[in-house]
């Protein structure tokens, strides 16, 4: 089991994500020892995007930097909440290859990262069934990790 | 008259004699580069991996209930040295929606992808074979063997008189083979690649063998989380079908004397396809006698299930285990 005061948000601009950062601020800043990292992970472009004259650095670098927007206000989220900088880091990940929650549970292993936090969308089973839940995801690997799920 | 210069010697015999160019008015057309595919007509020559292949006609298509339409991208070809019958792909980039109520799933025509399919089951009868090559315009052709065999839904229809003799006397092994088609499509995902159209029409089943055949594979996807929904969700219906001969929607079964409002009026939301709100998935209230076990694996695509394949392999092997208590 890895150390669960190592928090790894994995999140989007959404306001269930922001939900998650406040819930992670409240839980941590009584904790001598703590890290959190924010984590955006998108997909891989569409399958027309390159036949539609696509380039992959300007597609990242894009997603880089609205992802870089969303991570600085909550990394504020959290410093506002008396968490210091120093205990909070960012970080930003095309799923090259996997999905978003295979990404996440991959950086996850890779960080030694204890808890894991998402937001929860709420989403029609219809949905999930096409579009996918990576809470779902993240709560059905949870081994040698605890997930939370912020509704 | 045809002027037989342009042409090698190898492939004459065969052009002069063919019935596509005996009643052209006019000079075949040699097209190397077949970027535009829509001037490409009957009794032209598309000349590809130094084979000269004789447009003799264009594959249709249909969604169910639509006219087919011609396929100009897909023209049958003859090739003009062997006397062989092949189809031909050519690139066509198509990007379309597809709408289940309010959720939107974009849909393209992969070329590439197709290359991939084709070149990863060579030699694996549980999918159509054939290879690419580029043309002098670096457009990937795809050359096809032609399936010799029918589609899988015309192909149930002569099985059986009614649907309970059907049911009795050769559901199990029409199951048979569609595991195996179905353990072909988690064969793909494992490398990564999707089939990306999978519908009732598109297994053909071998005139010989009667083995299933999957045909098809240019669509694609764009769903970064769920990858292999489409596909989960093409093998729900093709099982669906396979098991009840036909569709049902809930109008069908008002206006089936057989059925009627009796079981048109027991039926429920939950009872409906997850994504196609009008199908019925809860068989067993039409067919009383279909097991439990192979009910439950339906209504796993119902709207009223609690849980959803994640994968293919576990379709696969909840099906594989029904089909052994059958």
């Amino acid at each position: 089991m890895d150390d669960w005061q190592r928090f790894l948000i994995a999140m989007d601009k959404s306001e269930t994500s922001r939900r998650a950062v406040r819930y992670v601020g409240h839980m941590a800043r009584g904790l001598a020892e703590k890290h959190i990292c924010l984590l955006h992970v998108y997909p891989e472009p569409p399958p027309d995007f390159y036949t539609r004259g696509g380039r992959l650095d300007r597609y990242q670098m894009v997603k880089d930097e609205r992802a870089g927007i969303f991570l600085q206000d909550a990394s504020i989220i959290l410093e506002e909440m008396g968490i210091s900088g120093r205990d909070i880091s960012q970080q930003i990940s095309m799923a090259e290859g996997r999905t978003i929650s295979q990404a996440v549970l991959d950086i996850r292993k890779e960080g030694g990262f204890g808890t894991v936090v998402t937001g929860k969308r709420g989403v029609s089973k219809a949905e999930e069934f096409l579009f996918g839940s990576i809470s779902n995801a993240l709560a059905r690997h949870a081994r040698d990790f605890t997930a939370w799920i912020v509704g | 008259m045809i002027d037989l210069n342009p042409f090698p010697l190898r492939i004459l015999p065969r052009l002069k004699d063919h019935p596509a160019l005996r009643s052209l008015r006019r000079q075949p057309r040699i097209w190397r580069d077949t970027s535009d595919f829509t001037s490409i007509d009957y009794g032209d020559i598309i000349l590809v991996d130094n084979r000269w292949f004789l447009v003799v006609g264009y594959m249709r298509e249909g969604r169910f209930g639509i006219d087919e339409q011609p396929k100009q991208w897909v023209p049958k070809v003859s090739d003009l040295e062997t006397g062989e019958s092949n189809i031909l792909k050519l690139v066509f980039h198509e990007t379309y929606s597809i709408k289940f109520g309010d959720l939107k799933v974009t849909c393209y025509r992969n070329p590439e992808k197709e290359a991939r399919v084709l070149e990863l089951v060579r030699g694996n009868p549980a999918f159509m074979q054939g290879y690419s090559v580029l043309d002098d315009a670096d457009n990937l052709v795809r050359i096809l063997d032609v399936v010799q065999g029918n589609r899988m839904d015309k192909y149930l229809q002569r099985l059986g008189e009614g649907h309970e003799e059907y049911f009795r006397d050769h559901l199990v092994g029409v199951l048979q083979r569609f595991l195996l088609s179905v353990q072909a499509i988690a064969y793909l995902h494992s490398h990564g690649l999707k089939h990306g159209d999978i519908r009732r029409d598109h297994i053909f089943v071998d005139w010989d063998s009667g083995h299933f055949s999957w045909i098809d594979f240019d669509y694609d996807f764009y769903l970064p989380e769920r990858p292999y929904a489409m596909d989960l969700f093409g093998l729900g219906n093709c099982l669906l079908y396979i098991v009840g001969r036909r569709n049902f929607r809930f109008q069908d079964v008002l206006e089936d004397p057989e059925l009627g409002e009796k079981i048109a009026s027991s039926l429920r939301v939950e009872d409906m396809s997850l994504l196609a709100r009008d199908r019925v998935f809860n068989l067993q209230k039409i067919y009383p006698y279909i097991p439990d076990r192979l009910n439950a694996i339906l209504m796993h695509f119902s709207a009223g299930t609690s849980v959803i394949y994640d994968t293919v392999d576990e379709f696969h092997d909840e099906l594989a285990d029904c089909i052994a208590s059958l």
